[in-house]
């Protein structure tokens, strides 16, 4: 699977695990912010997508930390899965 | 005493915002489930999280929340709060081998998350407290509304109740006995002598105050009951009424939450013999189906009934023609949990 | 309006099954956290926890003679604090069964600590364990309700954390409007898998002995637990003995996020207000917070602004949760049992596992027990769904 599709899948992971049900995923930028502003998700859904990265994955992210810094936005997300995934 | 302003009702029949009583909504499978309708004022970011008891109960909220002046507190009954969430919790821990997991149906599973979230989003930071007390969650919740009232007569207040059919919990109170063994329809309900009856769901909201302008119903007096004692049940209903120096002859509809099963039909007859002939029957839960807080539905359509006087078709067990002032409650869940109100028209 | 009065307590915890155990735990400076010993979890060994040190079968030998088996572990907590509530408060068994007999249990869990016979139970196509009636949170009121033959107002709250407090509250609003005489009031929680998992999963426990208030404090440690007291009206309190009053209660919402407080503390801070103003009372009346410390990264740091808002010069104040673990659903009793103490033996317990103090607030706890003179405490349970709520206790 190339970037592309990766980026592609994880918008949709994204939207099925925290039930996005208005959201499409053209509707999230590759650069947009996940937290906060742009999509507006929160500390709870921080941590749902740690879960779904060692579901889908097989990452483990044990710092709060790290875990902000990967899941900043999907090109963050992607290449820590290109670079980490075991699955 | 408590004044009701206004109310919403989500139940299986139709009670919304276009209240029809005149149609059945017929159960299926021996459940009543709710048809949801749609919640434009839950922003769909908190709306992706609920579940079902928590959407009905907030959904049917934030309408009544669109005053200037927020209520001063909020209190809601619900016996399984979001137990759909919280099964889904549970077969993360089993799938799962308590491994890593998701929080958020953990967090959404708490009984107090339907006032809980009503308060998140409109912002209110007042008195907020659920009862969960099984049978008599709702009136626990009213009766505390009461006493909050007493206290502080300017105030008022957001009351309500919810709970909901979860697969899980439908089949663990089937398993204890809860339900009919034999396929029975509501509209059938009361003509089968057998034991159990059907499941039903749905939710109420009511603001209350200590004022009568402008209320349309008022809760004179409530009261409960713990005892699976028949004799001590009638005994407690005619203290009841003596307490609050109300004659039986006084009241023109007694509402009951009789619900088809036959091991709790002779505490309805205890409680219908108390009345005289001229006194109206009525029932309600072959239309919200059973559940712990079913009584809220016999409520609702108390303050309906009061509203125009008249008890509707569905819902009579024996007809008057006398018009409706004055209403008693009766209900009990499985009986042990027997709860008495009393209500009438304001103005 | 004549007050209202403790006369009689009841408790359960990791430290002790007594209120006098619980108290000498306290004055002897000796935590009940450490590792799991009965509770089959995954968990176990591996996230410290407070648990009552007394298996389920021998609880239920010790109330019922012939083992029920229909009864939870948070049942039995109940019932073996509600049976030494009502001993040490003298009422008589027709006081207890009379409808002047108010009771309000709390819980969070319920008989959900059955995580495994729930889920079968879910699924089970012919017959249900004995427990088909017991995993909902009324099931270990109506435990209480049941023995008792209690036929006032019963009732089961659950607001998360503050639920017992609550339950305090609700009860002694009950006596102040005439429904009721007397009230016996509180709450219990039994370690579950689901609370385990919950709150595991929300990054919130300590792998630890949490260490509340301090600054390298890493999370909670989950705890069991019940307690009941016995509140009455003053005026019938005669020859019975006066532990303390229940002089005001404060309860506001936080409305900030479904698990965690608002960076200002302004739920926390309201309650604390509110029941300042119930009591008649200014800040400056307050010798010693209960607070309620859970040892996270989240509860501490809020709950100390709100604290410095509340009074200023905060009072000196200490988290018992370093003791006995968060009781959830039992916590608000518990700890009022704890500020019953305080004022009826004047003297305070200290904050366990505490080093240093958080950089933007620099409060330190109470650090040892230390007779001292006590007027009035102050106690606070703040839960998720933002329920925060206050009590405050003086002498009787």
């Amino acid at each position: 699977m190339d970037t592309a599709q990766l980026k592609q899948r994880v918008k949709e992971q994204i939207i099925q695990f925290l039930n996005l049900t208005t959201v499409k995923p053209e509707d999230i930028k590759d650069d947009e912010p996940l937290f906060g502003e742009g999509l507006g998700l929160d500390s709870i859904d921080s941590i749902e997508l740690i879960v779904m990265m060692s579901r889908e994955y097989g990452i483990n992210i044990q710092d709060p930390k790290e875990g902000r810094k990967v899941l900043a936005n999907i090109n963050t997300m992607v290449d820590y899965i290109e670079k980490n995934r075991t699955k | 005493m408590l004044y009701i302003h206004q109310t919403r009702c989500l139940s299986p029949q139709q009670t919304l915002d276009e209240i029809d009583l005149n149609r059945l909504t017929v159960s299926g499978n021996g459940k009543l489930p709710v048809k949801e309708p749609v919640y434009p004022q839950i922003p769909p970011g908190v709306l992706r999280r609920m579940g079902k008891a928590v959407r009905m109960s907030v959904g049917i909220a934030l309408p009544l929340l669109q005053q200037a002046v927020q209520p001063d507190g909020i209190l809601i009954g619900t016996a399984n709060g979001g137990i759909e969430d919280c099964i889904k919790f549970l077969n993360q821990i089993i799938e799962y081998n308590e491994g890593l997991l998701t929080p958020g149906n953990f967090v959404q599973s708490t009984s107090n998350a339907p006032a809980a979230q009503i308060a998140l989003i409109t912002r209110n930071r007042n008195y907020n407290t659920t009862h969960t007390h099984r049978g008599l969650a709702f009136e626990n919740a009213l009766l505390e509304t009461t006493l909050l009232l007493n206290e502080n007569p300017e105030h008022y207040y957001l009351v309500g109740a919810v709970d909901e059919i979860s697969s899980y919990n439908y089949n663990i109170d089937r398993l204890d006995g809860c339900f009919k063994e034999e396929p029975v329809s509501n509209q059938d309900l009361f003509l089968y002598d057998t034991p159990g009856t059907i499941a039903g769901e749905g939710a109420l909201m009511m603001l209350a105050s200590a004022k009568p302008s402008g209320a349309i119903a008022c809760i004179d007096a409530i009261q409960t009951l713990h005892t699976r004692e028949h004799a001590l049940v009638k005994q407690m209903l005619l203290q009841f009424l003596r307490k609050n120096k109300v004659d039986p002859a006084e009241i023109d509809l007694l509402l009951t939450g009789e619900n088809g099963d036959s091991r709790l039909k002779g505490y309805y007859l205890d409680a219908e013999s108390i009345f005289p002939d001229h006194t109206a029957l009525a029932r309600f839960k072959h239309l919200s189906g059973e559940y712990c807080t079913a009584s809220s539905f016999g409520f609702w359509l108390a303050t309906d009934i009061l509203r125009t006087g008249q008890v509707p078709a569905i819902a009579v067990k024996r007809a008057t023609a006398k018009p409706c002032k004055k209403i008693l409650i009766y209900n009990n869940y499985r009986g042990l949990q027997h709860a008495f109100a009393l209500l009438s028209q304001t103005g | 309006m004549s007050r209202i009065l403790i006369t009689g307590m009841g408790i359960i915890t990791a430290i002790g099954s007594s209120v006098e155990e619980n108290r000498n735990a306290l004055v002897k400076e000796q935590g009940g956290i450490g590792q799991l010993e009965f509770y089959p979890t995954a968990y176990a060994g591996k996230l410290p926890c407070a648990e009552v040190r007394v298996p389920t079968e021998i609880l239920n030998k010790k109330i019922f003679g012939h083992p029920d088996p229909a009864i939870t572990r948070t049942g039995l907590l109940v019932l073996h604090a509600v049976e030494e509530a009502i001993k040490d408060s003298g009422l008589l068994s027709e006081e207890l069964a009379s409808v002047d007999t108010a009771l309000i249990g709390a819980t969070t869990v319920g008989g959900m600590c059955l995580t495994d016979e729930i889920f079968r139970d879910a699924q089970a196509q012919d017959k249900g364990s004995p427990y088909t009636s017991s995993y909902d949170a009324a099931s270990s009121t109506l435990d209480a309700q049941k023995r008792y033959g209690i036929l006032g107002e019963v009732s089961t709250i659950n607001t998360a954390c503050s639920s017992s407090a609550n339950a305090i509250a609700f009860g002694a609003r009950l006596i102040r409007n005439g429904i009721a005489k007397r009230a016996i009031v509180g709450g219990a929680d039994s370690l579950a898998k689901y609370t385990i998992n919950g709150f595991n999963a929300l990054n919130i426990l300590s792998k630890t002995h949490c260490a509340p208030f301090d600054k390298d404090r890493n999370g909670l440690n989950l705890g069991e637990g019940a307690a009941f007291l016995v509140l009455e009206r003053e005026e019938d309190a005669a020859g019975k003995k006066r532990y303390a009053a229940l002089s005001g209660s404060g309860n506001s919402n936080d409305a900030f996020h479904p698990s965690s407080i608002s960076e200002n503390g302004e739920g926390p801070y309201l309650s604390m207000i509110h029941a300042l103003q119930q009591a008649g009372l200014e800040a400056s009346a307050i010798s010693y917070v209960n607070a309620h410390g859970t040892g996270t990264e989240n509860n501490d740091e809020t709950e100390s602004r709100a604290m410095q808002r509340v009074f200023g010069k905060v009072p000196p104040f200490a988290s018992t949760k370093s003791f006995t673990g968060h009781t959830l659903g039992a916590s608000g009793a518990v700890e009022a049992v704890f500020s019953v103490l305080n004022i009826h033996h004047q003297e305070l317990y200290p904050s366990l596992q505490f080093k240093e103090p958080i950089a933007d607030t620099g409060l330190i706890p109470v650090l040892h027990h230390r007779k001292e003179t006590v007027n009035h405490v102050m106690s606070n349970s703040f839960g998720f769904g933002g329920n925060c709520t206050t009590l405050i206790f003086s002498k009787a």
